[in-house]
């Protein structure tokens, strides 16, 4: 176990962790499990690391092959630590979505799904015209962002956990000027 | 409820539909704390924070709506390319520094670039501008400069539409086929095109920010694999540059004159010079100069002070706030590989991605076209597949890592 958490330092020390840095947040080994599970504890700015948390994943279980699943979890966050409050709090995010922002982001074959919520942190998925899309972090930290804040207090912070490089029909795509 | 306002500074950022830099811009707001305002052409209206609809084609209008709708903001910035004259225009109406529109203007189109250069003494290569691309009209220009020559489309980017041209005869095959690529792109047909003189030598890029019109320069590359012609993709940018102090120093203050006499006085400025080495002379030369920072995703590999994005230095640039310039001596190397598009067809997989990013050295690997899209390489097309970036302790490792990771990977193109 303790050579599969060196394995997997030295991979993020090589792949994802200067992207982190370089957004003013870190990332170590916090667990990895005889399962292969491994748990990475997230300091500094949570918006440096959850972004990419499925593209560490990927790195992490392309480059160690015994890893069978990555979580990812920060420090000091919480609420509401209990799974049946975390289970709420998804349903209710999926609730508020559902509601006000799928409807109109059906306008550019968008489509967004809460995928768990952990120590207040609301994972969400992006679909169909979102994922890949150019726009897609402002409908996330203009829209639905603030919208989730205002309606679930509980409520710490957002991850994208979309694969947004998997995207096959983006409404935008980007273009180097 | 919880207020989603955050406390800092009211910023008006202005976002074009197509871009790459959207992300890495609201990253940084939201580090810095900052109230963001989005303008954008492309933005749903959802709640929350209802992004304002703009159309960057209709400055007037928009500038308008916006001073309607957004309230009172310290800054106005514009994310990429297409919004720089709206953001200068309506920066001109709140009030608020930045720079003159005509000066956005001038630095937007290649002709009006060479031509202000000229009268201000820049350094560049000699040139033509052909108002009606007739074959004779190109013929005559393009012996006026001397072959080799470059044909350019002056209001396209990230090289497309340019082609270097070995005689008059090249030089109208040249330019009949940017016309078609205008035409694809919906440019005006009237619109003149560029013939200038080809400019053998190391070419670099010079990135920085403007205050008052000086120069503060935040990045340098260098492209230990610019291209030749006939088309000019761009694919290695490695920083710290490998230049001599002289050379890098005279680079430097050619860059920050041909800003100033576009009229730019302030926000971020992108730089692309060649060193001119025919004859045993060592004379920077001026490409181009865009009012924004450097584009695609390569700002990624850039770090600054206090573990700074360059979205955060134009952001604080642009509140007036100081900001750094680079180390010449950086604590590590960097490096950015952009993936061209080798041939016409659609794009059907990028195959060998994980054993790409698992290279030492490798710090990340974005493929930016989806699967299924058609993709047409330079000169036709503007579209770069993807970025690699890198970092190591030396220039070597790094290309070495990017050239390896691109390398690994299998494009398949149908």
């Amino acid at each position: 176990v303790s050579d599969l958490a060196a394995h997997v330092t030295s991979v993020l020390e090589r792949s994802v962790l200067p992207s982190v840095i370089a957004r003013g947040g870190a990332i170590r080994v916090a667990d990895a499990d005889a399962d292969g599970v491994v748990t990475l504890e997230v300091t500094g700015s949570p918006g440096a690391a959850l972004p990419l948390a499925a593209r560490i994943e990927a790195a992490v279980r392309a480059a160690v092959p015994q890893v069978t699943a990555v979580r990812l979890v920060i420090p000091g966050t919480s609420p509401p630590g209990s799974p049946a409050g975390a289970a709420d709090l998804a349903e209710a995010a999926g609730r508020v979505l559902d509601a006000e922002v799928n409807p109109a982001i059906a306008a550019h074959r968008g489509h967004v799904t809460v995928t768990g919520a952990e120590h207040g942190w609301i994972r969400i998925r992006l679909d169909g015209g979102c994922q890949g899309c150019a726009l897609a972090e402002v409908t996330i930290r203009q829209g639905i962002e603030p919208l989730l804040r205002d309606h679930l207090p509980a409520m710490t912070g957002l991850a994208d956990v979309t694969d947004h490089a998997a995207g096959t029909d983006p409404f935008f795509s980007p273009e180097k000027r | 409820m919880t207020p989603a306002v955050p406390a800092g500074p009211r910023v008006l950022l202005l976002v074009p539909a197509r871009t790459y830099r959207a992300a890495d811009f609201l990253l940084a707001a939201a580090r810095m704390g900052l109230d963001l305002v989005i303008g954008s052409d492309g933005a749903l209206p959802i709640g929350g924070r209802p992004v304002i609809p703009v159309n960057p084609a209709d400055p007037d209008r928009s500038a308008r709506l916006i001073t309607a709708r957004c309230g009172p903001v310290a800054a106005v910035v514009a994310a990429d390319t297409p919004m720089l004259e709206l953001a200068a225009e309506v920066a001109a109406r709140l009030g608020l520094p930045h720079n003159p529109a005509e000066a956005v203007w001038n630095a937007a189109d290649k002709t009006r670039q060479r031509q202000r250069w000229a009268a201000a003494g820049i350094p560049q290569p000699r040139f033509e501008i052909v108002p009606a691309a007739t074959g004779d009209a190109v013929r005559r220009a393009a012996r006026a400069v001397g072959f080799p020559c470059v044909v350019k489309a002056v209001s396209l980017s990230a090289s497309q539409g340019v082609l270097r041209a070995g005689n008059a005869a090249a030089a109208v095959t040249a330019a009949r086929r940017i016309r078609h690529i205008l035409a694809a792109a919906r440019r005006p047909d009237g619109e003149p095109l560029l013939i200038e003189e080809y400019l053998p030598g190391p070419e670099l890029s010079i990135d920085g920010l403007l205050d008052g019109g000086s120069l503060t320069v935040t990045a340098i590359f260098d492209k230990p694999a610019a291209p030749d012609g006939p088309t000019f993709e761009e694919t290695l940018l490695l920083t710290p540059p490998m230049l001599a102090a002289p050379v890098l120093n005279a680079a430097i203050t050619t860059a920050g004159q041909a800003a100033r006499a576009l009229g730019l006085t302030g926000g971020p400025v992108h730089a692309e010079l060649r060193i001119d080495d025919r004859g045993g002379q060592v004379r920077p030369a001026m490409l181009e100069l865009a009012a924004r920072s450097i584009g695609g995703l390569c700002s990624r590999v850039l770090r600054f002070p206090g573990g700074k994005t360059l979205e955060e230095l134009i952001l604080a640039g642009a509140l007036g706030q100081p900001v750094p310039g680079i180390s010449r001596h950086p604590p590590r190397a960097a490096g950015v590989f952009m993936l061209p598009v080798p041939r016409p067809g659609v794009l059907r997989a990028v195959e060998g991605r994980d054993q790409a990013a698992a290279v030492p050295g490798i710090t990340g690997l974005t493929i930016t076209i989806p699967a299924g899209q058609r993709v047409r390489p330079l000169p036709d097309g503007d579209q770069y597949l993807g970025f690699i970036f890198a970092e190591a302790d030396t220039r070597h490792e790094v290309e070495h890592a990017l050239t390896t990771a691109r390398d690994q990977l299998h494009v398949i193109i149908q």
